[in-house]
């Protein structure tokens, strides 16, 4: 078995490790912390002892173990409720918790940032060190928002939400994931390199949410767009890490399996349930994917997807690719005219992304040197290094005689 | 010793009427001197600043503080970004000095006091 192989067992057993522990003694605190020492030790000794006959049941002994260890160091009263437990052997629950775990960790009493870091530790089986990295912080901070997030959920129960709280904690799970693959997704270029990992990691545990819940649709529809939109990766920077916006993306480098298999989720799926946001942004995505040459996209369907979108999702960013189908459609003039139906509150909070499509179809419309003045503005507005270059060239290409760079 | 090395103003005074060429050039450059100190261990840390365009400044104003827009000194004074190394100051004027050659725009260095 090789490394990369045993590893993703690990990450694979991990969640379903720390939920038996957590069935048996509670403190899913204390149990959490017991599960990445067995982690550590699977990491140290398997390699060199190989893996054993029965890994799951290896890690619980290990993480049981620690348990008793950090019991035994804590107070006197509390040794003694833990040995009473820790000396008959452990059960092991055959049902897969993992779903217990997740929408634990995607508790609506934490923050976002919380949610993610705790569901990459307990259910990624990802180590501290590692989710800082991800994220860019230093590793004690990253410590004590677990430490922080952990507490703070120490009183709630370790089952399913009832039917009625069900699909509104889902939805938080899927946010969460989905949260966790843009983080991945829109900085995975340049010197950031770690950061592609958050990409594949929520895309692992889409995968397996969408095992344990074949049947929800949403699940389908945000795993279909993860992989419809990832797949396009290795097109979406050239060498030097700038963006290649998708018109220009060579269609060559695109991942088919990975649109294949995105397309043939979302066939699953549409038309089998209730339709939802993840389902149709999928569905807008494989529209793109489909098109061997970007003059080839079917504008016309994804506008009528957008038409469909902003009715089951309104939002700023929604009506801003909105007004980019228009445009693809309809011409630039209204697309312009479809911005200018942002209202005043959505246009301060999202004035870098209205400023570079405003700037785009200027451009088109041959307006340059309004939209040279767009695509300054936008440069000065956003806060992503990769974007603002972009930005910045394309104001500077048509500020000279020169054609922008591709 | 650590020093930090520090960039100024927005991207209004640097980069008007550049040709995308000199724009791409400097960012290779500076990617280039920012990969050279990961890989030698001397970077610290590193941050680049959101157009100071973009900066509000949190005033006290009749006996309260009071956000403002705008940043708190000129725009073209204003931090835009910085390194830290550990170095001597030596090679930390010979690292901003590298990245003046190119912009041709002033750069500061200053040792980070210890605890």
């Amino acid at each position: 078995m090789t490394t990369h192989d045993f590893e993703d067992l690990l990450r694979e057993l991990a969640p379903r490790v720390l939920a038996a522990l957590v069935h048996r003694y509670g403190q899913f605190d204390a149990c959490e912390d017991a599960v990445q020492e067995a982690l550590a030790d699977a990491v140290r000794q398997w390699p060199v002892d190989g893996v054993p006959d029965r890994p799951r049941a290896w890690l619980l002994t290990a993480a049981s173990r620690s348990l008793v260890d950090a019991w035994r160091s804590d107070s006197a009263r509390r040794r003694r409720e833990a040995m009473a437990g820790v000396l008959e052997p452990v059960e092991v629950a055959d049902q897969d918790d993992t779903l217990v775990l997740l929408f634990l960790c995607c508790h609506p009493a934490l923050s976002p940032p919380s949610q993610l870091a705790l569901t990459l530790r307990a259910v990624g089986g990802l180590t501290t060190a590692e989710i800082a990295a991800a994220f860019l912080v230093p590793e004690a901070t990253m410590a004590q928002r677990i430490s922080r997030a952990k507490q703070r959920i120490r009183g709630a129960r370790f089952t399913l939400p009832s039917e009625a709280e069900r699909p509104e904690r889902l939805g938080v799970v899927l946010h969460v994931l989905y949260l966790m693959f843009n983080e991945g997704y829109t900085t995975s270029s340049g010197p950031e390199l770690g950061r592609a990992d958050l990409t594949a990691e929520a895309i692992r545990l889409t995968r397996v949410l969408h095992r344990l819940l074949p049947g929800e649709c949403e699940v389908a529809g945000l795993l279909a767009l993860m992989l419809l939109t990832d797949a396009r990766r290795a097109a979406r920077t050239d060498h030097a890490g700038a963006i290649v916006p998708l018109a220009e993306q060579r269609r060559d480098l695109w991942d088919t399996a990975m649109i294949a298999e995105g397309v043939a989720l979302l066939e699953r799926v549409l038309g089998s349930g209730p339709v939802g946001p993840y389902q149709l942004q999928a569905a807008i995505a494989a529209v793109h994917d489909e098109a061997a040459k970007a003059q080839d996209t079917d504008w016309p369907q994804i506008l009528a997807l957008y038409d469909v979108l902003v009715q089951v999702a309104p939002g700023p960013v929604v009506t801003l690719s909105r007004a980019v189908a228009v445009a693809e459609v309809h011409g630039p003039r209204a697309g312009l005219a479809a911005l200018g139906t942002l209202d005043e509150e959505d246009r301060m909070a999202h004035s870098h992304r209205l400023e570079a499509v405003r700037a785009h179809l200027l451009e088109r419309a041959g307006d340059l040197t309004a939209a040279g003045e767009s695509y300054s503005r936008a440069a000065r507005m956003t806060a992503s290094l990769p974007e603002q270059r972009y930005l910045m060239l394309r104001a500077a290409g048509l500020r000279s005689p020169e054609p922008p760079r591709a | 010793m650590k020093y930090m090395i520090m960039m100024f103003g927005g991207l209004g005074a640097t980069l008007e009427n550049r040709t995308p060429d000199w724009i791409t050039g400097m960012q290779e450059h500076m990617m280039k001197l920012d990969q050279e100190l990961r890989d030698s261990g001397e970077l610290v840390a590193s941050s680049k600043l959101i157009d100071p365009s973009q900066a509000r400044t949190v005033r006290f104003q009749n006996g309260v503080p009071v956000p403002t827009d705008g940043p708190f000194a000129e725009i073209k004074e204003s931090l835009a970004g910085y390194w830290i190394i550990d170095a001597t100051e030596e090679r930390a004027l010979e690292v901003a000095a590298r990245v003046v050659e190119y912009t041709e725009f002033p750069m500061e260095v200053r040792q980070v006091m210890h605890l």
